[in-house]
């Protein structure tokens, strides 16, 4: 038994296709990163660290990292935080839970192409229905509620609604605007994402023991934040930890709605990662460059990876 | 400080009524057992006592104040849950902790870091962590206080549950079913932990059982619930020796207790078999369930006419007591009889007995299960 080689055949499957497909091409792109090689060139150069010194100097590839950043640290915990809530709220539901359940996983099941096309006639500038629907709101309750002048600190002939309403109805280009266009991009990354989070935690919420929220009750805590605090977090730890991961690791890939709505402009606003492979590598045939971005990104999931595995898990509870 | 009634509480799921119109007075330090077969409706009653479920329709004053309106958490009860429900995130001593910082810490002071500026914080805190020593010597779970529940066996989740209601000094303790989980050996031994418990901290307990043995032991009353009605309240003893009807006479005691069909005359002389008892009913010319315990019934080697004859066809030895199921030579009754071991070890099954009963032991029930009592003349 203990000279058998079976186990070997056992794994030897797993492990080659994983040589094949994963671990080879990561080196291969590791080693094409630090050469000058295009895609048809018939020889290569060896240039040490060069891409990777360009990738932080030039302009563009640091806002690409900003770009992404950006979209990660907005998406990521807001949708986190929305799906939770989502949860909640329809798990005290008492009918109509399923209505909106299909309702938040639409985006989901629904192919983010169409999507992204639907989305581009919403906010077209002109011709879009959240522009028509701001402009035929001046002066009114629309622009009390999204002008924020029922905020006390803010004067309601300098809000941006009125100042907009009266400069011959200039609202945002929301996609075609530098400042607007990572935030719209953010904007329907959470509303693709919040779905597929409030599924899981509704799933999470339904294998909590309802006697822990009777136990909650009985010593004394009083308020709903309370229970939420000492039983509900807490049960869903291992719920929350695969939820941060998947939506993080699935926000860094984020590429069709930039593909189809921004190409990564205006000016390199929404130049996210995966849309600069996409573009260098494959398009532009910078094969070394893309690898170069490539091995970065790799990195951050690997940063990601070892950030879960080695001290979130530990303080979460299974 | 402890005295607990419930005034006409009725209870409906939907159409179907749990509870129907329950009376119950618990006296304060007493040691009450709400018992009945599954589905009779006591966790229910046991958590309208908690608040953690509405009834329907009446009320329940918890030292004569009415609580109706008061939710669970403001009840000032403690309860103990069959699947322990202790928190498993946290440390054994944590889940003790848990009702003391709720209740004795002000929302400001429970707030991480900023709470410790409060002034009190410190003195409550040592107060919280004097309580909790103090309980878990009292349970024997000082060396578990680090250990989260999931490393503990179930007699240690048990005694950390029972920790996490004694902490703080509530008027009752509820406890719903706590030792169903357990191994039998360590359930009879909890049994007198538990009474020994209630001895020393002489408060009420309200104890939501479905076995009869665990009512008999420990309960200084029993409440016996079946279908949603409360069909007898009193002593153990007194249950045992007097049931108010015939499912309360089944349910209490084991083995079952043996019924005969039978019936009076005009001069509520009773029969049954071949055997007339001695003690007249109150009711003559009556169908009647005649009720007698197995150990009111003994193997003899004579026959007279207080024995009947019987064939035994099982014999189920429990060491200290051997009882046989005999048919009746009428074929009619299978019934239980209880035999000393020494006297009785050459019975096996297949083989014939005389069966004679223990006078004055009889109990009598019409035919709607009702219990008819016999004329003292």
């Amino acid at each position: 038994m203990h000279n058998s080689k079976a186990h070997i055949w056992f794994i030897a499957p797993a492990i080659i296709l994983m040589i094949i497909i994963l671990i080879f091409p990561l080196f291969l792109a590791g080693g094409i990163s630090f050469t000058d090689y295009n895609l048809g060139n018939k020889s290569l150069e060896w240039i040490g660290l060069e891409n990777y010194e360009k990738m932080f100097s030039r302009k563009t590839y640091v806002k690409m990292i900003w770009a992404t950043a950006t979209y990660v640290i907005v998406v990521v915990p807001i949708s986190v935080v929305l799906g939770l809530c989502a949860a909640m709220l329809l798990n005290s539901l008492r009918f109509g839970a399923d209505i909106y359940k299909t309702i938040f996983f639409l985006p989901v099941m629904a192919t983010l192409l169409a999507m992204a096309i639907a989305w581009e006639f919403t906010l077209h500038p002109t011709l879009g229905i959240v522009n028509s629907f701001l402009a035929n709101g001046c002066g009114g309750v629309r622009e009390f509620i999204l002008g924020f002048h029922w905020l006390p600190w803010v004067d309601s002939q300098q809000s941006w609604y009125h100042v907009a309403c009266a400069n011959n109805m200039d609202f945002p280009y929301w996609l075609k605007q530098k400042n607007t266009a990572i935030w719209t991009i953010c904007f329907i990354g959470i509303w693709q994402a919040f779905g597929f989070n409030m599924v899981l935690y509704l799933a999470g919420l339904t294998g909590i023991p309802r006697e822990l929220y009777h136990a909650a009750e009985m010593d004394g805590a009083k308020s709903t934040w309370e229970q939420f605090k000492l039983v509900t977090w807490p049960m869903l730890g291992p719920t929350t930890l695969f939820v941060v991961t998947i939506t993080t690791i699935r926000t860094f890939q984020v590429f069709d709605t930039i593909e189809i709505l921004t190409k990564g402009g205006p000016s390199k606003t929404t130049y996210v990662m995966m849309y600069a492979i996409f573009e260098k590598a494959i398009q532009q045939n910078l094969t070394s460059i893309g690898a170069a971005i490539t091995v970065v990104f790799i990195g951050f999931i690997l940063i990601l990876t070892f950030f879960q595995r080695y001290i979130i898990e530990k303080r979460v509870h299974y | 400080m402890g005295t607990i009634s419930l005034k006409n509480i009725s209870k409906s799921f939907g159409s179907t009524q749990v509870l129907k119109d329950l009376n119950v007075d618990i006296i304060e330090g007493e040691f009450l057992t709400l018992v009945g077969p599954s589905g009779c409706g006591k966790s229910t009653l046991l958590r309208i006592i908690a608040g953690l479920e509405q009834q329907t329709s009446g009320d329940v004053l918890i030292d004569n104040k009415n609580v109706n309106r008061i939710r669970a958490s403001e009840r000032d009860l403690a309860m103990v849950f069959q699947s322990y429900a202790l928190y498993p995130h946290l440390t054994v001593r944590r889940n003790l902790e848990t009702p003391l910082r709720l209740r004795d810490y002000s929302t400001f002071e429970r707030l991480p870091l900023i709470g410790n500026l409060s002034p009190n914080k410190k003195q409550k805190t040592e107060s919280i962590n004097q309580l909790v020593s103090k309980t878990s010597e009292t349970l024997k779970i000082s060396e578990l206080l680090d250990r989260k529940p999931g490393q503990l066996s179930g007699g240690q989740r048990q005694r950390v549950a029972l920790g996490r209601a004694m902490v703080r000094e509530p008027v009752a303790f509820l406890m719903d079913e706590p030792l169903s989980n357990l191994d039998a050996a360590l359930r009879v031994h909890m049994r007198s932990e538990l009474s020994e418990l209630h001895n020393s901290l002489k408060t009420t307990f309200v104890y939501v059982t479905h076995d009869q043995a665990e009512a008999l032991t420990m309960s200084s009353r029993m409440a016996v619930m079946i279908d949603g009605n409360l069909l007898q309240l009193d002593t153990p003893q007194e249950v045992y020796d007097n049931p108010s009807s015939l499912s309360v006479a089944q349910f209490v005691g084991s083995p079952k207790i043996n019924i005969f069909k039978g019936s009076s005359d005009s001069n509520g002389t009773v029969s049954l078999l071949n055997l007339t008892l001695k003690r007249k009913s109150s009711e003559s010319n009556l169908e009647l369930n005649i009720g007698i315990r197995p150990e009111h019934l003994e193997i003899t080697n004579q026959s007279d006419e207080n024995t009947f004859s019987a064939t035994v066809s099982y014999r189920e030895n429990l060491g200290s007591d051997i009882f046989f199921h005999v048919n009746t030579e009428d074929g009619m009754n299978r019934i239980i009889v209880r035999g000393i071991p020494q006297l009785t070890h050459e019975i096996s099954s297949g083989s014939k007995v005389n069966i004679r009963r223990v006078s004055n032991k009889a109990l009598l029930f019409n035919k709607e299960g009702k219990r008819v009592q016999f004329n003292n003349a």
